[in-house]
């Protein structure tokens, strides 16, 4: 079983601020990915740009179709959100709980926008 | 480290006995797609495992009454890990889903919902959880004992996991349900 050590018990944590960077981003890549959906849904030309992009680095991609291009939509936005987030937060001090919160209401919004009948209605 | 051994043996002697009583070409099928196939169902399935491993583990962390955070470390890891590889084989098998002959094609002229909901939902639930899997494992690893020092901490960890099993589940279901339907 793995103890704390009484010394370090009493060190000072160091700033949340790089926790919250991770799950946000997360959160960030997750919603624009459902944004992308509803966006290629939307405009015919849009999706094509998102195949392109899919087809820019991804193996295959001129198989699996425009998801190629979404999924590095999702990839491009979590990551480069989480090193933004991540050098700004880094010396940061955040409240967890509400930022969690709100984290999990994008969550719960990214699920809605992907159902398919919600695609039906923008159609 | 008791449960990583307990998966291990579990999953070495399931193997063991796949190879002792079935011929490995029986075992994956007659389909030209059988490799990625296999692949990306055998890595479903273990990380079904290791996420459902982990799903108790943070419920023990939600109420505090985990003592040993090195378990949830290893198995979140994995967790992350093995959402990369579902997915990328998950790439892989889409391109012959989507073949001329495959069953999307079949599916948008027979039942086009089972496309949608059973195919393209799931895709995108499975793509949820490897930002959720990697942010977790990302947590755990850098506050190490910390972690359970932080007010919410360890809610917030244990909430992530359960919600990344969660869709992990749905997605293994309409997964499993869609080969039986029509397989590649």
């Amino acid at each position: 079983m793995e103890t704390v050590p009484p010394a370090q018990e009493q060190t000072q944590l160091p700033s949340n601020g790089p926790i919250v960077a991770a799950f946000v981003s997360a959160t960030i890549g997750i919603l624009v990915l459902a944004l992308v959906q509803v966006a290629t849904v939307m405009s015919a030309r849009f999706k094509d740009t998102v195949f392109e992009v899919g087809k820019a680095w991804i193996p295959g991609a001129e198989g699996i179709g425009p998801s190629s291009g979404k999924e590095t939509f999702m990839l491009a936005a979590w990551l480069l959100s989480w090193v933004g987030l991540h050098y700004t937060l880094r010396q940061r001090e955040l409240p967890l709980r509400p930022l969690f919160g709100v984290a999990l209401a994008i969550l719960a919004v990214a699920v809605f926008l992907v159902w398919p009948p919600v695609w039906h209605l923008i159609e | 480290m008791t449960l990583l051994v307990l998966l291990g043996v579990t999953v070495a002697f399931a193997g063991l006995i796949s190879l002792v009583t079935s011929p490995v070409a029986a075992l994956l099928g007659d389909s030209r797609y059988a490799i990625p196939d296999a692949l990306h169902g055998v890595t479903a399935i273990l990380y079904v495992i290791t996420a459902t491993i982990s799903a108790y583990l943070a419920y023990r962390l939600f109420f505090n009454r985990l003592e040993d955070l090195r378990d949830l470390r290893v198995i979140a890891s994995l967790n992350a890990c093995l959402s990369l590889l579902t997915v990328i084989f998950g790439n892989w098998i889409y391109i012959y889903y989507r073949d001329k002959g495959g069953p999307r094609g079949y599916f948008l002229e027979t039942r086009p919902v089972i496309h949608e909901i059973f195919f393209e939902f799931k895709e995108f639930l499975a793509l949820f959880t490897l930002p959720i899997a990697v942010a977790t494992a990302y947590i755990l690893l850098r506050e190490r004992n910390d972690l359970v020092r932080r007010p919410w901490l360890p809610q917030i960890v244990a909430v992530l996991i359960v919600c990344a099993w969660g869709r992990l589940m749905l997605v293994f279901g309409l997964g499993a349900a869609i080969t039986k339907l029509r397989s590649v």
